[in-house]
């Protein structure tokens, strides 16, 4: 081999995948050529695309030098590109400075990432990619469920001994097949797709209720719950389900096991990051179901959403129901997700090489290589903080919410305006007391005696009004205006004086007051009373 | 009846009138607070008109039967979008009772003055009443008795107090006069000034305090005349200088200001409940006078002094784009696809007697399951709470009418906005160009919604003359034309 002699580009080596059954290959010709562009030599081991239909030849016409062994590919490798999870002898085969891209499930894989964090080598895990617009290019779990979601319809074709459209032949009339899809993510959608463009009559579920119009446009039917739930909303966790209430789950079984004697594929993919599966599919869902049915279960790989669901394995149930719990789905189609794989990768590379002079920059201000990476620099950098930008835009919107202050903070905040309060309330109080007093000392106590019922007065309404609702401010106005005419008392007073002058002025500032009070009043009525309540 | 009973059915009295002012805090005790006014309203007057010296019983009564059945025709005639109006004329009712209450006291006294000179005395003298002849005492009315009574420095307080009332019940009175011209549009609405402006206002007000002073001298009752004249002059400039945006604010300074008249007329009757009662309508009147201008961002002194403050600081920042018209189909097919629509109804809802046509697209969304609901600016209107009334008067329910702190959040999540007949209260340029007239002043962010319709009678910019981007808007429609034809064309086409 001299394709590293004199040649300081940085190689990107793609391994055999070495786990049982595994198709796919993390680099395909056409992605090496774009590789290149990139300014990177590319490597591989030989036959890792064998499985995928792509052969030594092809690599080596695309310029891919092609190692003996998956030893001499590792040492070669500046960036190794792999598909499925390193297995512990690949972890221990990392160096320092080296870069993995790969699937890696850092949730699960502490002592992955311990390990290839003490060989220093950084770790881009495909898992990872946040779900953000400009990153969806990269989003390989996207492109591998979509696959998942065909092939899952594909896979349930087999095992289905029926059309799955409806036809008049001259044979005899097909009903059509009744497809049921639980959980409308990508790999859901993609089901839906499929299942309807083969002519079934197809209905999707989901918890978010705001994927009812996704579902519709796949031309499925929105299977709708009857429930009023507020979902967290889906632009925080990412685009992905949160756990729903134990009441919703009732209704959702409830309504599924109504449907269970009709349908005769379900397909279910639902699942909830970090969680196990959700048992959406009963046994005795199963038990219902008519003979030669199918369930495609997507969520073996956690548990399955079907209570018989076996991992990587198909089972008929007693009564003739096939449970297939594959979950290699997108290994099934190797070619295909092989392609979309690899251009995730390829696209990986395009991000962490801004200058497209095969030297990768890992910006770790950037929010898609930052989440996505898991060790840099000798530093597990898993988990990552929240990305600054919202996966879902469309709700997204939400202003900023009010920053969490620690309790601390709180309480420091709250005793800071205590105190001003504090300080603004003794200040009033001081200069007003300090007023009264001045007022009492020339004014006699006659006056005094009216000027505290003035005073007490004051503070009463203010406390009183503060307290009125907004949207009754007119009828308040109206309120207060009928009780000012109080000042009738004063007229009232006067009206039996000698003087003419003075009875009849006291006479008409009696009969005016008169009209406030009454029309104030009666007004104040009428507007309260349209006040309803829905 | 002893006085002991009268002061006790006034602290009754005072009570009720707590109670209703507090009953107002919500909908349903608010119906409830309304009796208890009225009950404390009725104990104060019959326990004055039972009270000591009191003798014009028919007249008095009769009076305010005449009263009750022409406040019982303003009350039920009047339509819900002129109440504005009947709250700014009932105002001016008060002022003028307190300017006469007033003038009856200064009489009064000098009678008063003149009895005891004619007895060879000196009223307010230390014993001097007590050295009246009984014969002179025994037919002078309670008034006249009370004041007969005071001391020397009692009378000079006395005095203050009537100049205050009548002063401040003149002000109240023209005041209220002309915000009732211009929120009835008798009055023109643009803020005018005659030459000389805020001097004039100030001359006036230092005049009044100069023949304050020569009354309190004994200058005798030409100056206090005088003085009543000069307040009627500030309360009509004062007025007429502010535009018809800030209406909320006047409305409610004169609601107070009535209020401080009725206590001060208190004072110099030396009647309790008048001062409690006054207090209360005082401070109310205050409140909301501070809720308002908090809700433009303005210092009161600004609105005040009229028009939108001092010249913005540097040029506003120029609008882009254009208004983009619409017809009654798309606004429909808008609202059909919608599932949660927030409507933000102005003074020109009011204007067009829109609301009974709003109520009835509200019914026919909300049947279909939308999520309809109303925002409303604290100062949307021309009276504080007004829109408010309006709309519960066309019965939308007062649930889903929610204030700008509520559902200002929601704005994002929104499908459809409608904005009808409202202008500044939903500017943008309030939030974003630091040199815009408005800015600061908080506003309802409709812009933030998917999709804005903008119901308006043309493409001017209404009273306060500030160009609104939100026009301009990209997600912004212009639906032309009157609110009410315009809403009641949504009708049949929402289904």
């Amino acid at each position: 081999m001299t394709t590293t002699s004199g040649d300081d580009r940085l190689k990107i080596g793609t391994p055999k995948e070495v786990l049982d059954g595994e198709n796919r290959v993390a680099m395909t010709p056409d992605s090496a050529l774009q590789l290149q562009k990139l300014g990177y030599e590319c490597g591989i081991e030989a036959g890792a695309g064998h499985a995928a239909g792509f052969s030594d030849k092809d690599y080596k016409d695309a310029g891919v030098s092609v190692h003996k062994t998956a030893a001499a590919l590792w040492k070669a490798s500046d960036i190794v590109a792999k598909v499925r999870v390193p297995t512990d002898a690949d972890v221990k085969r990392l160096r320092d400075g080296q870069t993995l891209i790969s699937f890696f499930n850092p949730a699960e894989n502490e002592k992955g990432l311990e390990t290839a964090a003490k060989k220093g080598a950084t770790v881009v895990a495909m898992e990872m990619v946040p779900r953000i617009s400009r990153a969806q290019k990269m989003d390989a779990l996207s492109s591998m469920a979509n696959i998942a979601g065909y092939r899952a319809v594909i896979e349930a074709g087999n095992n289905f001994g029926r059309f799955f459209t409806g036809q008049v032949t001259a044979a005899g009339k097909v009903p059509p097949a009744k497809v049921l899809v639980v959980g409308a993510g990508v790999a859901g959608l993609a089901a839906i797709g499929t299942s309807t463009s083969l002519g079934a009559i197809t209905y999707a579920f989901d918890v978010r209720p705001e994927v009812a119009e996704q579902i519709e446009s796949m031309g499925a039917e929105f299977v709708f719950l009857d429930f009023e739930e507020k979902q967290t909303d889906g632009a925080l966790t990412g685009g992905y389900a949160s756990p729903s209430s134990p009441e919703f789950q009732a209704k959702q079984l409830e309504k599924f096991r109504e449907m269970a004697p009709d349908i005769d594929i379900v397909i279910t993919t639902a699942l909830i990051p970090g969680r196990p599966a959700p048992k959406l599919w009963t046994k005795d869902m199963v038990e219902m179901m008519k003979p030669g049915s199918v369930v495609i279960d997507l969520a073996a790989e956690r548990g399955g959403n079907c209570d018989l669901t076996v991992m990587d394995e198909k089972i008929v149930s007693d009564n003739g129901v096939t449970i297939v719990g594959y979950t290699d789905f997108p290994s099934r189609m190797a070619a295909q997700s092989s392609t979309l794989y690899a251009t995730n990768i390829r696209h990986m590379m395009t991000d962490l090489t801004p200058e497209k002079d095969g030297t990768p920059v890992h910006d770790m201000e950037d929010d898609v290589i930052r989440g996505s990476t898991v060790t840099h620099a000798g530093e597990v950098t898993y988990p990552p903080p929240p990305p600054k930008v919202n996966a879902i835009a469309q709700q997204a919107k939400k202003p900023e919410p009010p920053k969490e202050l620690t309790p601390e903070e709180k309480r420091e905040a709250e005793t800071a305006a205590f105190k001003k309060q504090t300080i603004n309330q003794v200040t009033l109080l001081g200069i007003g007391g300090f007023l009264l007093l001045a007022v009492g000392l020339v004014a006699p106590a006659s006056f005094m005696q009216h000027f505290i019922v003035f005073v007490l007065s004051v503070f009463v309404g203010f406390q009183v009004i503060w307290n009125v609702s907004h949207s009754l401010h007119t009828p308040l106005m109206a309120v207060t205006n009928a009780i000012s005419s109080i000042i009738i008392l004063g007229a009232v007073i006067q009206i039996g004086s000698s003087s003419v002058i003075i009875t009849i002025l006291a006479a008409l500032a009696v009969f005016m007051a008169a009209i406030n009070i009454f029309g104030g009043f009666l007004v104040t009525r009428r507007m309260l009373a349209m006040f309803q309540k829905s | 009846m002893e006085f002991g009973f009268t002061t006790a059915a006034y602290v009754v009295a005072a009570i009720l009138f707590i109670f209703s002012l507090g009953g107002l805090s919500g909908q349903e005790s608010a119906k409830r607070a309304v009796w208890y006014g009225i009950v404390g309203m009725a104990i104060a007057v019959l326990a004055t008109l039972i009270g000591p010296g009191q003798v014009f019983w028919p007249l008095t009564i009769m009076l305010i039967i005449l009263g009750a059945i022409i406040g019982y025709q303003l009350a039920t005639r009047v339509q819900m979008t002129q109440m504005p109006e009947l709250v700014a004329i009932m105002h001016s009712l008060v002022g003028l009772a307190a300017v006469f209450v007033g003038f009856n006291a200064d009489i009064m006294i000098n009678q008063m003055e003149a009895l005891f000179a004619s007895n060879d005395l000196v009223l307010g003298a230390e014993g001097a009443y007590a050295s009246l002849p009984s014969e002179v005492k025994e037919p002078l009315s309670s008034f006249g008795t009370l004041i007969a009574k005071k001391l020397a420095v009692e009378v000079t307080i006395l005095k203050v107090e009537l100049v205050l009332g009548i002063w401040i019940g003149a002000v109240t009175f023209t005041g209220s006069v002309i915000a009732y011209g211009k929120l009835a549009g008798k009055v023109d609405t643009s803020a005018k000034q005659l030459p000389g402006g805020h001097a004039l206002n100030a001359g006036a007000a230092g005049l009044s305090l100069l023949f304050t002073i020569m009354y309190l001298a004994g200058s005798g009752s030409w100056t206090l005349v005088l003085l009543t004249l000069l307040a009627l002059f500030i309360g009509y400039h004062l007025i007429m200088g502010i535009g018809g945006a800030d209406m909320p604010v006047v409305v409610s300074m004169l609601n107070s200001y009535s209020g401080w008249a009725a206590a001060a007329i208190g004072f110099s009757l030396g009647n309790d409940l008048l001062i409690v009662v006054g207090a209360l309508v005082g401070s109310s009147g205050a409140i909301l006078s501070y809720i308002m201008c908090k809700a433009m961002n303005r210092s009161f002194v600004s609105v005040i002094l009229g028009g939108w403050g001092g010249a913005a600081a540097g040029e506003q920042q120029a609008v882009e784009g254009e208004q983009v018209a619409i017809d009654a189909d798309g606004v429909a097919a808008a609202l059909n696809d919608a599932s949660s629509v927030i409507i933000v109804p102005g003074y020109g809802m009011a204007v067009a007697q829109a609301q009974q046509a709003v109520s009835e697209l509200t019914n026919k969304m909300r049947a279909k399951g939308k999520e309809v609901r109303f925002a409303i600016h604290p100062v949307a209107g021309r009276l504080p709470g007004h829109m408010n009334v309006l709309l519960a008067e066309a019965k939308v329910p007062y649930d889903i009418v929610l204030e700008m702190d509520e559902i200002n959040e929601d704005f994002p999540e929104t499908d459809v906005v409608i904005v009808i007949g409202s202008n500044d209260i939903v500017n943008p340029a309030a939030q974003d160009d630091p040199n815009s007239p408005i800015a600061g002043m908080p506003v309802l962010e409709v812009w933030k919604a998917k999709q804005v319709f903008v119901s308006k009678r043309g493409q001017g910019t209404g009273y306060s003359g500030i160009e609104n981007p939100l026009f301009f808007k990209e997600n912004t429609r212009m639906f032309y034309g009157d609110a009410k034809d315009s809403v009641s064309k949504l009708l049949p086409l929402v289904e």
